[in-house]
């Protein structure tokens, strides 16, 4: 029997056909086709390229993505960001109506009902589904530290690897072990690419991931069957090819050297640069300037507070929050500035003594030294 | 390792060891220097330690080095006296007035400063930079110089100016991601600390100790140079 179309699953829930080419313009605009090199160098050359044309055909013509969502060391605030999404929206669009088939956190069922689902659904779409993980994997003490159902994160995610045809980290957790990797690291929490080595595994970090980034992600894969150009650290660089500070809307004023001193002085309440409020802006890649938050009010900065850099690995660990990068991480302690001013200054008197016992002994009188002879 | 790995690496514990070095290093240059000693002078002073230290302050700190026609270094080599003098100026700028450097600074000592704007302390860097690379050109075109430079003095040379263009770069986002240049800068920086007290740059402590030397045997002579 042939499967049934994002399209007519769209109509059985009620999608109109004006509704359903609007939300292909959604989901065009949210995968950031136009910041696509190829896609718009072929439009640069060819005139107008048909994106959203693009967008209506896949969706008319290809199944729908299943998606199976797993949370281990996390504090579902992924999830949450995403559920705050306004509706009807794109997010809403792509995981609510068209996608996700097991979500730990938002469906109904709990314990070995909860268990059964999620082998039903990866068995029912085993070699198909997009696997999305939320939260760390503790390897520490051989993962006991996060059990669902009595089995460790990592068998679960492990065994949910295998049958995936992609794989999404979301959160920094996720992606690079987040906040319970922060010092001293008790679980020895691991993002998901240090576990899953066999495929590639696509990082969206940030604290919570932005969901449209998330859920863009997912969309780029239901239309084209790829996944996105990643960076270095397996990030979209779609989303996060820019930084913060790039992208800034206070970033004149770093140019101007206009700086916030305080979060109530004069310069906090021009909306002057964060910088020496601790601001991680030239450091950190993520789309929140342009994207923003709900529904594209504002994003922290915007609101007056620094980036924490939240979507860069290690960012709990990475000098405090309140501190300017230029700030040295380490700095010694007045007693090891004391003990090796001691030191260098013993190496110095000792020299120095050596020396001069030796003009000395050079200007002893010949006959002294003919005599010890 | 990735970058942001690197960057956390040159600003953390490389750049702790670093400032150990530099502080040991410049200890040990300082007792050196206070143990040479010197000579002596059994003759009466004829006049004040203290109006011959002030004096020679007065002149080589504060007036003679920016009345050219005074110094034998401009007659000599202009360009050693010019470009000699805009690096320190912009050196001195750029480490003390720039607002990355006074919150590192104060993160040190404790307290910070007022700093000048990043246009200016932009502008004098460029400056400094562009000194850099006129007072290595007349290294090797000044044939009195060119007797005068050896490794060390390259070394020196290069050990700065990788601090100074990487910091530029950085400031300017040129070329490299602000990460690669961040790391990079600091490197440079840990390098420099750790080069300093076997190098010649430490004149920035032992300049004043020859004034102060200088300005006392003026002064029991009571004579003014």
């Amino acid at each position: 029997m042939r499967e049934e179309t994002i399209y007519e699953h769209l109509q059985r829930e009620g999608v109109s056909r004006r509704e359903f080419i609007k939300y292909c313009g959604m989901v065009a605009g949210a995968m950031g086709l136009w910041a696509t090199p190829v896609l718009s160098e072929s439009a640069r050359l060819f005139g107008n390229p048909d994106l959203i044309g693009e967008v209506i055909r896949a969706l008319e013509t290809k199944p729908r993505l299943p998606i199976i969502w797993l949370e281990f060391q996390d504090c579902a605030g992924c999830t949450e960001a995403l559920t705050r999404s306004q509706s009807p929206t794109f997010v809403d669009l792509v995981l609510n109506k068209i996608s996700i088939d097991y979500h730990e956190t938002l469906f109904a069922a709990a314990g070995f009902q909860a268990e059964e689902a999620r082998q039903r659904a990866m068995q029912a779409y085993a070699g198909r589904y997009v696997l999305v993980v939320e939260g760390s994997i503790p390897t520490g003490a051989r993962g006991v530290y996060c059990t669902v159902g009595g089995r460790s994160a990592v068998n679960i995610l492990k065994e949910a690897a295998a049958g995936a045809t992609a794989i999404i980290a979301t959160g920094n957790c996720a992606a690079f072990g987040g906040i319970p990797k922060a010092k001293p690291d008790p679980t020895e929490a691991k993002g998901v690419w240090e576990i899953v080595t066999d495929k590639p595994v696509v990082n969206i970090p940030g604290c919570p991931a932005i969901p449209e980034v998330t859920a863009g992600t997912i969309a780029r894969f239901l239309v084209f069957g790829t996944l996105p150009e990643l960076d270095d650290l397996n990030r979209p660089k779609t989303f996060y090819g820019t930084t913060i500070h790039d992208q800034c809307l206070r970033r004149h004023f770093y140019d101007a050297g206009k700086f916030a001193g305080t979060f109530d002085d004069e310069g906090a309440r021009n909306g002057w640069c964060l910088y020496k409020l601790g601001c991680k802006g030239p450091t950190t890649y993520n789309a929140c300037p342009a994207i923003k938050w709900d529904g594209g009010l504002s994003f922290p900065i915007q609101s007056g507070h620094p980036c924490l850099g939240c979507s860069q690995p290690d960012f709990w660990d990475g000098g405090g929050f309140y501190q300017a990068q230029s700030v040295p991480l380490d700095r010694p302690t007045l007693e090891a500035v004391g003990i090796a001013a001691g030191v260098g200054a013993l190496v110095g008197a000792g020299v120095a003594v050596a020396n001069r016992s030796q003009k000395k002994r050079a200007n002893e009188p010949e006959a002294e030294t003919t005599g010890r002879d | 390792m990735d970058w942001n790995s690197f960057l956390r690496f040159v600003r953390g514990p490389l750049f702790e060891v670093s400032l150990l070095v530099f502080v040991a290093g410049l200890a040990y240059r300082l007792l050196r220097v206070v143990t040479l000693g010197w000579a002596r002078n059994r003759a009466p002073a004829a006049g004040s330690r203290v109006v011959g230290v002030g004096r020679s302050y007065a002149k080589g700190v504060i007036a003679w080095p920016f009345i050219p026609w005074v110094k034998d270094t401009f007659r000599g080599n202009a360009v050693t006296y010019l470009a000699g003098g805009l690096f320190h100026l912009g050196l001195f700028v750029v480490i003390l007035l720039g607002t990355a450097h006074m919150l590192a600074w104060k993160s040190l000592l404790g307290f910070g400063w007022p700093t000048l704007s990043p246009s200016i302390v932009d502008f004098l860097a460029a400056g400094a930079i562009v000194a850099m690379i006129a007072l290595l050109i007349n290294r090797f075109s000044h044939p009195v110089v060119r007797k005068l430079t050896g490794p060390a003095e390259l070394l020196n040379w290069l050990v700065v100016f990788l601090a100074m263009v990487t910091g530029y770069m950085m400031t300017h986002h040129l070329f490299f991601r602000y990460e690669v240049l961040f790391g990079l800068h600091m490197v440079a920086v840990d390098v420099l600390l750790i080069w300093i007290p076997f190098s010649a740059i430490p004149h920035f402590v032992f300049y004043f100790f020859s004034r102060t030397i200088h300005g006392v045997e003026h002064g029991r002579r009571a004579v003014t140079p």
